[in-house]
């Protein structure tokens, strides 16, 4: 082996090293990410960091207290200022506001699929945190407080009151007397 | 001049945390609205977006039910693909599984409101329903009734 053979190997030893080191540090210094992908178009697994916020609040100035009570579509104003809408939590056909809304005006950290398609930009929540040093908490809060309301149930939205009542009198294709074709 | 700081200086720093954060709460930067006249079909905003189901008419009106008293955001879906996130219908100050929202799932309508564009998303303010057609797109006959088939 030459001297310059020798020379060119240290140095690629050492470039090596440093990309080790940087490539380390970056990982330790990005978030846990814990979501699971659902295998949509435009879906990207990201860990938004902001503040929880009443979107119309937000938006227009119309602010009830805590962020609605649970009234209102909430979001998150993330750290580089965008306004991300959560539309979607983790019980099946329900969203993320019953979750959110305990951390009305304070930052988060929330773990799931960001959903930029051109028409609209939504955010699945899947787990929420705090802070980097608390837990993950699974967004199932929806179905929590609809527990506690009506009682154990296998499929809350087949069971729901509101949902009866609606589909009682127009049925699942929405007009009554129209009947689903037979399979 | 000393205990005169220790009053001042947090009341300043408490007076600057509540202003800091009201700003966050309310935008610095919201524009003006636009004045809309939107007309398109009301769909559930997740399976829309997402595309994880067919998502429009009679055959998934069962599901859009289901999204909107679970509190997922109603959209308005133009005959485009343009897509308007409600934030207010008429008179109902909330926005989360409202009666009204829940009874205009999958209608034809036409609305007029003020218009709000952030990051990748419309946001419309509602102020009146000029035309409701009800459901009007009969999907079923080629979907059958979507996700669960009853």
């Amino acid at each position: 082996m030459t001297p310059s053979h020798v020379a060119f190997r240290a140095e690629v030893l050492t470039a090596l090293a440093i990309l080790s080191v940087l490539a380390g540090a970056l990982t330790l210094s990005r978030p846990c990410t814990a979501a699971d992908s659902w295998g949509l178009p435009n879906e990207k697994i990201v860990v938004l960091k902001g503040t929880v916020v009443d979107i119309a609040c937000h938006l227009k100035g119309d602010c009830p207290a805590n962020c609605g009570d649970g009234k209102r579509q909430l979001g998150l104003v993330t750290d580089d200022g965008k306004l991300r809408p959560v539309v979607k939590g983790g019980t099946d056909f329900a969203g993320a506001h019953r979750d959110l809304v305990s951390s009305c005006g304070k930052q988060i950290e929330a773990d799931g699929l960001l959903i930029e398609n051109p028409a609209m930009t939504v955010f699945f929540a899947q787990k929420l945190r705090a802070s980097p040093q608390a837990a993950w908490q699974d967004t199932n809060a929806f179905l929590s407080h609809w527990k506690a309301r009506y009682g154990e149930t296998k499929e809350w939205m087949r069971d729901d009151p509101a949902v009866r009542e609606k589909l009682a009198i127009t049925g699942v294709l929405g007009i009554p007397g129209l009947a689903p074709p037979k399979p | 001049m000393r205990n005169v700081l220790s009053i001042v200086l947090p009341a300043a720093l408490a007076v600057g945390f509540t202003l800091g954060t009201a700003r966050m709460l309310v935008s610095a930067e919201t524009q003006a609205p636009t004045r809309v006249t939107v007309t398109g079909e009301v769909v559930d905003t997740w399976c829309s977006i997402s595309q994880i189901m067919y998502a429009e008419g009679t055959a998934h009106h069962q599901c859009a039910i289901w999204c909107a008293v679970g509190g997922i955001p109603v959209s308005i879906r133009d005959k485009d693909g343009n897509h308007y996130m409600v934030l207010r219908l008429e008179s109902e100050a909330d926005n989360v599984a409202t009666p009204r929202l829940i009874t205009i799932q999958s209608h034809s309508v036409t609305v007029d409101g003020d218009l709000y564009e952030r990051d990748g998303v419309k946001y419309l303010f509602v102020d009146k329903v000029a035309d409701d057609k009800g459901i009007v797109n009969m999907t079923h006959a080629q979907y059958g009734v979507v996700p669960f088939g009853e």
